[in-house]
């Protein structure tokens, strides 16, 4: 049973992954708060319809802005 | 004067231990052209590979303790982990071995052997 992913979906598990990278990037003691702090804010929308594809560009393109910001080095930590 | 003279013996030691450490540099440099230092990942062999996959897998913190890890655990079937999860172990994978799976790729990695069939493909891992 191989399910075929749409190309949304791929687009967030895309974005998923640049954000665990960008936690790896982090300093090592606060590494499970930025991986809590990801799995909290896709864990919101988790049940979101597969169907609802403009609430899923927008959250799309908030998450891509605040990976942005995260991305900063000069941000150490996150609560 | 004293200090003078002091200082000039440090110098004199100073450039002593530049020269005999001058010497097993040249050495080094001239028996690198025989045989490149580096060494890539064609020492790497697949059952330290899967060794290494399966001990990431376990590490993992959404994995079960209980969960019997092998050469060919499916991370969906049998650790019950999610697309998500799956994506960031993975991550962790590509930590392990230095290499970065390209999105294509990463999507289609399902289990520990894919896994490892994969970074055995990849010359640059490590």
């Amino acid at each position: 049973m191989v399910k075929r992913l749409s190309g949304l979906q791929r687009d967030v598990l895309q974005m998923y992954r640049q954000c665990i990278r960008q936690a790896h990037k982090k300093p090592e003691a606060n590494r499970p708060n930025f991986i809590g702090y990801i799995r909290t804010e896709f864990g919101k929308h988790r049940n979101l319809p597969r169907k609802d594809f403009s609430t899923i560009e927008h959250l799309l393109r908030v998450g891509h802005r605040r990976l942005e910001n995260f991305s900063a080095a000069e941000v150490k930590d996150i609560h | 004067m004293f200090s003078s003279l002091l200082r000039g013996s440090t110098i004199a030691l100073r450039t002593a231990s530049a020269r005999s450490a001058l010497r097993p540099v040249a050495a080094i440099s001239r028996t690198s052209l025989v045989s490149p230092l580096r060494a890539y990942s064609t020492g790497l062999n697949r059952d330290d590979i899967s060794a290494r996959v399966i001990d990431v897998v376990k590490a993992f913190d959404k994995t079960t303790a209980s969960a019997q890890v092998t050469a060919d655990t499916h991370f969906a079937k049998d650790l019950g982990l999610d697309s998500l999860d799956t994506v960031e172990l993975l991550v962790a994978i590509e930590e392990e071995f230095d290499v970065e799976i390209p999105d294509k790729v990463a999507d289609e990695i399902k289990s520990v052997a894919e896994a490892v069939q994969y970074i055995a493909s990849n010359p640059e891992a490590n």
